[in-house]
């Protein structure tokens, strides 16, 4: 994978990053595992961001009419909460698994576009670098290009935590609109959401045609692994999904800063629009958030039960029906907006009919347990956790779909509880079981496994504690988004569990933490197999050469590798062939002494200077009236644009000299890479 | 390029045998319909309401001279698609001269939609801020422009290339064909905008 | 859509003039309807009239100059599926405001 130096005829703004190791590596680098790395980390703390953030929220509700909190703090905290967990941490960390098992599993050396999958990793990190610079930037006077805007707030709100964005992740209209939402907070939100889902929509090209273009010899559709089929299902949500809300938020943007008056009900905007396109968008990102640790957990519990996943088939097929049913029960989240009679039964039909894939899904996964040999490893415990909570999440979700019942749960505490018992008890579960799995692969260690098991249960009851009574608190009555609740309400006691409950998860995750730090350089060595497993990915050593695979693999059918290991007697059991251990020494070797030459991806400064521009824009555009304002949005289109010109000038590899093959047969004209591309 | 031509190509190919590349622009294509999808919806759901302050955009539309303007957008296809042709017999002084006409194309539409802005904002009194109406009017034609702005933008780099470096290859980073294959799309873009936007545009009843 | 197996002729750059007068005279039609109807009006036969010239002007871009029709069907199955979630959605979504209504 070195390159060899030449000049190059084209033009250059800066010479090619040289570095392999070492802080410049990470920087311009196009490998997709350390891309995902990088986003695994970034992601991860802003879990612990957002996991502070609802921990004020907690502590404010322990209470009746606690002080803790002001009410302007307390709705900055929730609506930061909702959207840092939503963008990012789960979103990111769906991206860092992608990112990292995708090319592995179909038998790929990279993705498609190494360099555009940096510029989505740096887009992403600077989007969310810009979204909580509101702390810093946070000019509690009203939005520019909007006259006569009193202002609601009182000054003493004008807290650090006061001032962030505070119209809730949905951003609903008029409210979080220049009315009732003075000052730049909700400007920050909008484009900063924005610039993550701009990233988003980068990575869902790069994976849709890194899936179709780039599998290995003999990995048909329907021989590639469930997560890689969720992977493609989410990279299509994402793709048709993210216009719309890119689009929602240029409209809050302009009425904001310029003027408009999309959602001005005054002159005649109207707000359900907003909630329209927000929920046209914001009703696939649940299978966003929710696809990708379903695609683990179809990859833990088989390899643990030691049998193959029941109904492969089925289980594609519902995650593919579930996207795709997924963009048609949007306004379920609107049943108490008025809309009409036909539009609210049309989606409560729809919404029922969606938990049917759903519940495929569930019993394949039961199936796939039924009669196995299971080990309960701390991965296999998330994964039956993730599908124990998540059928409760689901069942309460489909009591949402009964309209009448809807209106009596909305802007309850039940539907915080549902929606935790999918994104926490499912997504996230199935995102801490996939840590456990696939941690050997990043490191050669495993992570400690009694830490794991405490990690688990910690997590698990606090989990339950701080959601479970939610339930009962929502069907009392308790409404959401509200920083206090009267003595007299008799919600005391069950918030004050649910206080509790959160600070035994915070104690889980500083066990994970704990356990990630020390395993990293203490673990046990994992070997090239540590779990008996079945995919393509764990036919590699440990951790992950650079160029992946020394020889590109050949697939001969589903759970390849599983029958590389095994064949199965009369009774259809699996019996280890003879030749296993051979087998596995011999990956080992040409996994660590690849035969021939591989050329890697070269690193690239362009994607990060490219991305560095996009927050230049947008503070620009926040502060667009003053001479620094205009400045900044002229520097920040200069770094795009010059990082674009240097981009498609740039060749996705260096030239290189000795090669083993001759390639003189290629025409220049059609010569298209057979690697990455140059996009 | 031929750097990546030298890999190990029995290992790594394309599963579709489609061009990385293309099949990411054509996906990436295929997600610009729901973009221009919202902001014509937008202007559908804003453009009949009555009550707002006028004037409404279809009020004040110059039919006759968006037609000339669409009409250059539309001829800029056609010498879009003579460019590729053009690098496609290698003949790279033909495909520069469509590349400079399609940019001049785009250049004379986007003039067109400056003035058109102009005329409305001052003589029409219609501004982003006047109704929900102009603001869905504005966003959409804008969010248009800006396509086209890009286009020309990368038209012209191509062309900047093929001057300095002689030719152009099918291969080089921007890419002859995907730059068509997005002019192409922002047109066939404006031709749905001209016919919902201008040619079927109603006020409310009573306004217009 | 007619696909001629395994062939990559493209048309000549004369079929592309051809088909860029056939795009003219389509938008000559288009303006002349619009100011048909704005002299009689076409009781409502405007709209679908005009409707089926735009789609038709599409679709031979698309086919043509984008040369859709020579390719392989993965990338016509990507588009239209963009295309036509994009219509399905906003319709429904205009059909809950009444902006656009079934029956009437």
């Amino acid at each position: 994978m070195t390159t060899t130096a030449e000049r190059r005829p084209t033009t250059t703004i800066f010479r090619r990053p040289r570095s392999t190791t070492g802080f410049w590596s990470w920087i311009t680098t196009a490998d997709h595992k350390k891309i995902g790395i990088m986003y695994g980390y970034a992601a991860f703390i802003f879990f612990l961001v957002g996991g502070i953030e609802a921990l004020l929220l907690r502590i404010q509700l322990s209470a009746a009419d606690s002080t803790f909190l002001t009410a302007a703090e307390y709705n900055a905290a929730f609506t930061m909460h909702g959207t840092t967990m939503v963008f990012l941490f789960v979103m990111p960390i769906s991206a860092a698994f992608i990112n990292y098992l995708l090319p592995l599993m179909i038998g790929a050396r990279d993705v498609a576009f190494p360099r555009m999958n940096a510029l989505s990793w740096w887009i992403f990190l600077f989007g969310g670098i810009f979204l909580y610079s509101v702390l810093i930037f946070s000019d509690p006077a009203a939005p520019a290009g909007v006259e006569g805007v009193p202002g609601n707030l009182d000054p003493a709100d004008n807290t650090i935590l006061g001032g962030m964005p505070d119209g809730g992740w949905f951003g609903y209209q008029p409210n979080a609109g220049p009315f009732y939402s003075p000052g730049t907070a909700m400007d920050f939100w909008a484009l900063g959401v924005q610039f993550l889902g701009l990233a988003s929509l980068i990575s869902s090209v790069n994976f849709i045609v890194t899936i179709f273009n780039m599998r290995a010899l003999g990995m048909r559709l329907l021989r590639m692994p469930v997560f890689v089929w969720m992977s493609l299902v989410v990279a299509l949500l994402l793709l048709f999904s993210l216009p719309i809300i890119a689009i929602a938020l240029f409209m809050v943007t302009f009425d904001r800063q310029f003027g408009s008056l999309f959602f001005v009900a005054e002159a005649g905007g109207d707000p359900i629009l907003w909630q329209h396109l927000f929920w046209l968008f914001g009703h696939p990102e649940v299978y966003i958030l929710i696809l990708p640790a379903m695609g683990i957990v179809s990859e833990v519990l088989p390899v643990f039960s030691r049998k193959p996943l029941f109904g492969y088939a089925a289980v594609v097929i519902a995650g593919a029906a579930i996207a795709f049913m997924g963009f048609g029960v949007w306004a379920h989240h609107m049943f108490s907006s008025g809309i009409s009679p036909v539009a609210q039964a049309a989606f409560a039909l729809s919404t029922m009919t969606i938990a049917v894939p759903t519940g495929v899904k569930i019993f394949n996964w039961m199936g796939t347990m039924w009669g196995g040999r299971l080990r309960f490893t701390t991965s296999m415990l998330f994964a039956i956790g993730f599908v124990a909570m998540f059928v409760i999440g689901g069942l309460s979700g489909v009591t949402h779909a009964v309209v009448p019942s809807d209106w009596q749960q909305t802007d309850t505490y039940y539907i915080v509880a549902h929606f935790h018992y999918v994104l926490f008890g499912g997504a996230v579960f199935g995102i801490f079981s996939g840590l456990y799995y696939w941690f050997p692969k990043i490191t050669g260690r495993l992570l400690s496994e009694r830490l794991g098991k405490i990690n688990f249960w910690t997590l698990f009851a606090g989990f339950n504690l701080t959601f479970a009574p939610m339930h009962w608190l929502g069907l009392q009555g308790m409404v959401r988004r509200t920083a206090y609740y009267p003595p007299e309400a008799g919600f005391d006691f069950w918030n004050l569990v649910a206080t509790v409950g959160a600070f035994i998860i915070a104690a889980g995750v500083l066990v994970f933490m704990y356990n990630w730090w020390r395993s990293k350089k203490h673990g046990e060595p994992s070997g090239i197999d540590p779990w008996d497993a079945r995919t393509v990915e764990w036919t590699i050593p440990n951790p992950t050469p650079e160029y992946n695979f020394g020889v590109s693999p050949t697939i001969t059918s589903l759970d390849d590798f599983w029958h590389k290991k095994y064949s199965s007697d009369s009774e259809g059991r699996p019996v280890r062939r003879p030749e296993a251990e051979e087998t596995l020494e011999d990956l080992m070797e040409t996994g660590i002494n690849p035969p021939h030459p591989i050329h890697l991806p070269a690193p690239s400064y362009y994607p990060i200077l490219f991305a560095a521009g996009i927050p230049l824009v947008g503070w620009g555009i926040i502060f667009h009236t003053s001479l620094v304002g205009k400045l900044l949005i002229l520097v920040g289109v200069l770094v795009v644009a010059s990082a674009a010109f240097g981009w498609s000038m740039e060749p996705l590899e260096e030239p290189h000299e000795e090669h083993d093959e001759d390639h003189s047969d290629q025409p220049s004209g059609s010569g298209y890479s057979s690697y990455g591309s140059d996009a | 390029m031929e750097a990546a031509a030298a890999m190990d190509h029995h290992d790594q190919h394309e599963s579709t045998g489609i061009d990385h590349r293309k099949l990411g622009m054509w996906v990436f294509l295929s997600s610009e319909f729901l973009f221009f999808g919202a902001l014509i919806t937008n202007y559908l759901l804003y453009q009949g309401q009555p009550g707002f302050a006028r004037p409404y955009p279809a009020e004040i539309y110059d039919i006759p001279f968006t037609s000339f303007s669409s009409f250059a957008l539309l001829m800029s296809s056609l010498t879009m698609v003579l460019a590729h042709n053009a690098l496609a017999r290698r003949d790279q002084h033909a495909t520069r001269t469509w590349l400079l006409a399609t940019a001049m194309l785009g250049s004379v539409f986007l003039g067109g939609q400056v003035f058109e802005f102009t005329e409305f904002i001052s003589v029409s009194g219609m501004k982003l801020t006047t109704n929900p109406a102009a603001s869905a009017f504005y966003l959409l034609t804008g969010f248009h422009g800006f396509h086209v702005l890009l286009g020309v933008l990368m038209l012209l780099t191509l062309y900047g290339i093929s001057r300095r470096q002689g030719e152009l290859s099918e291969a080089s980073g921007l890419n002859l064909e995907l730059v068509g294959l997005y002019w192409h799309f922002v047109d066939i873009i404006w031709i749905v905008i001209f016919t919902v936007v201008y040619l079927l545009a109603s006020a409310p009843v009573g306004v217009g | 859509m007619a696909t001629h197996p395994g062939e990559h002729h493209h048309p000549s750059p004369l079929q592309y003039v051809k088909i860029a007068i056939l795009l003219a005279v389509l938008t000559v039609i288009e303006v002349a309807l619009f100011y048909v109807n704005e002299a009689a009006d076409m009781r409502g036969w405007d709209a679908p009239l005009l409707i089926f010239l735009a789609v038709l002007k599409f679709v031979i871009v698309v086919g043509w100059y984008m040369h859709l029709r020579f390719e392989s069907s993965t990338l016509s199955k990507f588009f239209t599926a963009g295309f036509i979630l994009a219509i399905i959605l906003y319709a429904v979504m205009l059909l809950t405001f009444g902006v656009i209504a079934l029956g009437s």
